[in-house]
């Protein structure tokens, strides 16, 4: 078989369950929660068109030495239905798997993407019609509901929600922080960048590693949206809005809730060191190479 | 006036009138029951014919008139609108972005149960 192809099907294999699940236990990213997130991307896309490339390069290997010459000349074969003598079956399998595996990662987007905004929009409905615009702050709306819960829905036409039962436990400073929390994750579109994850992660829920990259991206964008909310309020303030919600929440009740939201607390009062300019440059740069890696093997290879 | 923001302010006060009464009422007596907004008999139908687009209102055919009542009560459609923010779903984490991040699976349905 063809090095270049097998060469490409390990490393998307490779990075879909090994790398993703190792990545998903490391520490550093809690140090560098944009650079882990810019890595996680890096890794979902290398991983799709790595798989995608070596189904394409083995396929097309009888119309040319490279690909770029071969797809010329496998669209004159379609248009003039001749075939090179070397086209096997495996060549026809692997671009049917190629075909099928393009097909299986675009509609589950467009399906996650079609029910996300569905969704969206029959709560954004319901909002409009429920919560009270609240004058102290623009663009947030009030629920009138005990339970403390604050959130935001992302989208084009985004909302601020907050709960009268956060309004209720939290002092104006502290209600301030968690809006702070929330418009940075309306602002940087966190939306998108876990949406694609939620997508893969219902492509391949059997595949570990995809589940284990849902929940750290998940867990990613919290930390960036709490370093982006404590650069504008005071540390203590974050917490204390936390703890309040928390033990007010029902979600309280839960135990590894609990435990996920003491280790939120702890690095917000404790943040860790920030990664040396040098090894943040690197993880950028690494994350560049990983979605060269496939290009440039199907452009050369 | 814009348009849109003022539809949006109808719908809510149609809806207001609905959820004020159990019985199901007819697009004249919601004219008169925002008698002070002068509102046209046409402007009523298109408000409640948007609600009940939108899943909020059902309509059904007495006689010679339509009859519109809300699906749900207030207090019902507040209780999805948390269920939705609490269910943090992985499937449905794009959908929202909460202030407590996610919740695991298998505590999700005890959440549940404490909000019903």
């Amino acid at each position: 078989m063809d090095a270049t192809a097998l060469a490409l099907l390990l490393w998307g294999a490779l990075l879909a369950e090994p790398v993703s699940r190792r990545l998903a236990v490391s520490v550093w990213p809690t140090r560098d929660p944009v650079g882990g997130l810019l890595l996680w991307q890096a890794i979902g896309l290398a991983g799709g068109l790595a798989l995608l490339g070596s189904g394409v390069i083995y396929g097309l290997r009888p119309f040319g030495p490279t690909t770029p010459a071969a797809v010329p000349n496998a669209l004159a074969a379609v248009a003039g239905g001749r075939w090179p003598e070397e086209m096997g079956l495996g060549h026809v399998l692997a671009l049917v798997a190629a075909l099928l595996f393009a097909l299986r990662l675009i509609g589950v987007l467009v399906a996650v993407t079609v029910r996300t905004l569905r969704t969206r929009r029959r709560h954004r409905d319901l909002l409009d019609l429920l919560a009270t615009p609240w004058p102290a702050v623009p663009g947030a709306h009030v629920l009138d509901h005990p339970v403390p819960v604050a959130y935001c829905l992302p989208g084009l036409r985004s909302r601020l929600v907050l709960s009268a039962g956060v309004l209720d436990a939290l002092e104006p400073a502290a209600v301030a922080a968690v809006l702070a929390h929330e418009r940075a994750h309306l602002r940087e579109r966190h939306d998108l960048v876990v949406l694609p994850f939620v997508a893969w992660g219902a492509t391949a829920p059997f595949v570990q590693g995809m589940v284990c990259a849902q929940l750290a991206v998940a867990a990613l964008v919290e930390m960036r949206a709490d370093d982006v909310a404590t650069a504008c309020t005071t540390r203590t303030q974050l917490t204390g809005a936390l703890r309040s919600m928390g033990a007010a929440a029902p979600a309280a009740a839960v135990t590894s809730f609990s435990v996920a939201l003491e280790h939120r607390l702890d690095r917000i009062l404790a943040p860790p060191a920030p990664l040396p300019a040098v090894v943040r440059g690197c993880v950028r740069l690494g994350a560049a190479a990983l979605v060269a890696v496939p290009v440039l093997a199907v452009l050369l290879g | 006036m814009e348009i849109v923001p003022r539809l949006g302010e109808l719908e809510r006060a149609v809806m207001e009138t609905l959820w004020s009464t159990d019985a199901p009422v007819t697009a004249r007596d919601v004219q008169e029951a925002l008698a002070g907004r002068q509102l046209a008999t046409t402007t009523v139908l298109t408000v409640l014919g948007r609600l009940e687009r939108k899943g909020l209102v059902t309509r059904e055919r007495s006689g010679r008139a339509h009859h519109y009542r809300s699906v749900a009560s207030r207090e019902d459609h507040v209780a999805t609108l948390m269920r939705d923010a609490l269910d943090a779903a992985p499937d449905r984490s794009a959908a929202l972005a909460r202030f407590l991040g996610s919740i695991p699976a298998d505590e999700r349905a005890a959440l549940r149960d404490l909000l019903d």
